[in-house]
Parts: C-alpha cells; structure tokens; sequence
C-alpha cells in the first residue's frame, strides 16, 4: 500500500517539477521525513535516486540539441563530484536534527527566492519539451572565462548537493551565464549534464552508509520519472505560474512543518 | 573548451544516458509491481538491481566520455574525466562500515 502511494507522491512531484521547471526533487525529502517517518539523512540518500534518474532522462535530451558543453562540464564535474562526496561523507556526522534544521531553512530559502523572482522558477530545465528541430540551435560562439571561479562555486553547488540532496542549478547556471560568458543556453544544459553526476558522487556514499532506502527508492524514482515525462507533455514549453505558486506553498508548508516537528522534539 | 558542436560525442552520451535511465525505470517498474503484487526478497532484489543501475549510470557515462576524449586524442579532458571517474569510484569506497 506504501509503495503504491510512493509512486503516486512521486508522480505529483514530478509533475509539479516539470511544469515549474524546478525538477520537484526538494519536495520529496521532506515529504519521506516527515510522512513516512524516514530519518533524515535517509530521505536525503533516497530521493538522490529520483534526481539521477530524471537527470539522466533530461539531459540526454540536452545533449541531442547539441547544446551542452561536455569539456565545461567534465571539469566543473571535478569540483561538484568531490564537494558532494565530501559533505555526504561527513553527513555521517552531523547530529541528525541539525540536518533537519538545515534543510528546513535551505526548503524556506528556495520558497522566498521563488516568490521574490514574482512566482518564475529558475529557467532551469524545460527537461523534456519538445525540440525545436534537430541541430536548428545557433549557439554564439564562446569561450568559458574564470574556470577558476567557476570551480569554486562548483565546489559548493557540489557540497550543497551532496549535504541536502539537491541539483545545485540555481548556483552553476548564474555563475556559469553572468561570470564564465557562456550562453544562458548552454550553461542549463551544463549544469543539468552535471547533475547526475554530482548525486551519484554524494549517492554512492548514502548507499555504502545505508542510507538509500531501496524499498522506497524505487517506487518514488519510478514515480518522478512518469510525473516528469507527462508533466513536460503538459507543459510544451509554457511554465505555468500557477503551478510555481503550488510549489512555492507546497515548499513553505513543508518547511514550516519541518520546523515544528524539530521544535516538537524539544518540548 | 567551448566545442559545443560534436554530434557525434553528443549523440553517444546521450545513449548512455538515455539507455541508463530507461532501463533503471522499467527494472525499477518490475520491482515495484513484484512488490504489490507479490512482496518478498525478490521484490525487493529487483527494485535494487535498477536502483544500482541507475548508480552506475552516470558512472559508465564518464567512462564513455574519457574513452572518447582519449580515442581523439585529448588527453587534457581525458585526465580530467580519468579524475572525475577517480572521485565517483573513491565516493563508492568511503562510507563502508560506518552505521
């Protein structure tokens, strides 16, 4: 019966991910920690699954309109890759209910930049709208400046990732767009190429530790991919405000949630 | 850096990828339904097999990657995903034993 809701959750994440175009990962954890009684680190490691699988399935299609810069990506993958195994390992560590306040503040912090930014998500991922026609994509011609920088602010998105369970695009595409002069475009597409990636680093250590519940993985993973694909159908390129306006209240009430739960255990 | 135009790169790891998912998905999918329908061990097995496949997906998409960067002889961005494949395989090394 569980998995049978698993995979109904995991579906309405995924469709609230795709038509926001936020990718509806950051709803889940929370949701398994408190809904489903799984400790936190747990649900982090868990909905890793569900981020690689619907990274994978999106940026394959990416890199069919030729518009991710596989060398930019493979080297910033060196910093994400090694601050997200970084913080996953030192997860292992830290007192589960500072964990619980971090993410609660990190869910807050992405609700209030949402609704800052007047209800549009990140023009992060379209994930899986439909193309416009093949190789028809004139992408200005573009040198990748301050690698540098951009390894830093890699190393965090990557630490981010690996501490929280999250994709880190809302920190590589600014960076990469406004400081590394690569195309709004690419830099998307980049950052979504790099997100499989980072959360197989931080998910292999989850997993080693125990930490990647199978039982629930499965059914949520199974559940995002078809909200995914059905959402981004609906969707056919229009990212409705409404539904960043569902996510945003979604994201809110799970926060303030988690933080009366955290304040529960003290009472 | 910067060539963003290799069809041909493009459309290889874009199979990985694409291969990897969707077998994850559908081994995921059986294991799902085992477990509604019947539960047990093997449920639970095949839901881990697609769990692992989907692990090692972006794993096997850096290696595709660094054997294409070295059969073109780039041998900058072939050390840089040798690297990255170095940090994913040590991520899978740290952690035993812990809990």
């Amino acid at each position: 019966m569980t998995t049978v809701l698993l995979v109904i959750l995991g579906i309405c994440a995924g469709l609230v991910g795709a038509l926001s175009g936020t990718g509806g990962g950051i709803i889940i954890t929370p949701m398994l920690a408190l809904y489903f009684g799984v400790p936190i680190e747990q649900a982090i490691g868990t909905s890793l699954i569900a981020v690689i699988t619907t990274s994978a399935a999106s940026s394959s299609i990416h890199l069919q309109r030729h518009t991710t810069d596989i060398r930019l990506g493979m080297t910033l993958e060196l910093a994400t890759a090694f601050g997200a195994g970084l913080t996953a390992y030192l997860v292992g560590y830290i007192n589960r209910t500072a964990l619980e306040v971090l993410f609660a503040t990190f869910l807050l912090y992405g609700a209030i930049s949402i609704l800052r930014r007047g209800g549009k998500t990140e023009d992060e991922q379209d994930e899986f709208a439909p193309q416009p026609s093949g190789n028809g994509i004139a992408i200005p011609e573009y040198e990748p400046k301050r690698v540098g920088l951009g390894m830093g602010a890699s190393l965090i998105a990557g630490g981010l990732s690996g501490l929280l369970g999250i994709g880190g695009g809302p920190i590589k595409v600014p960076v990469m767009y406004l400081f590394m002069g690569v195309p709004l475009m690419v830099a998307t597409a980049t950052s979504n190429f790099m997100i499989g990636v980072t959360a197989a680093a931080s998910a292999a250590v989850y997993y080693r530790r125990g930490d990647v519940v199978v039982g629930i993985a499965a059914p949520m993973a199974v559940g995002v991919f078809i909200g995914s694909i059905v959402g981004a159908k609906l969707a056919v390129r229009v990212h409705s405000k409404y539904v960043a306006i569902l996510l945003t209240g979604i994201m809110l009430y799970l926060s303030v949630h988690m933080f009366v739960h955290i304040v529960g255990k003290f009472l | 850096m910067s060539q963003v135009r290799e069809p041909a790169f493009d459309r290889a790891i874009a199979l990985v990828l694409r291969i990897g998912a969707y077998a994850a998905f559908f081994v995921m999918l059986a294991g799902v339904l085992a477990t509604v329908i019947v539960d047990g061990q093997i449920a639970t097995r095949i839901e881990l097999a697609g769990v692992l496949i989907m692990l090692i997906t972006p794993v096997v998409r850096v290696f595709v990657a660094m054997v294409l960067f070295l059969r073109e002889k780039d041998w900058k961005y072939g050390a840089i995903s040798a690297g990255v494949l170095m940090i994913l395989l040590l991520g899978s090394l740290f952690g035993i034993g812990e809990h």
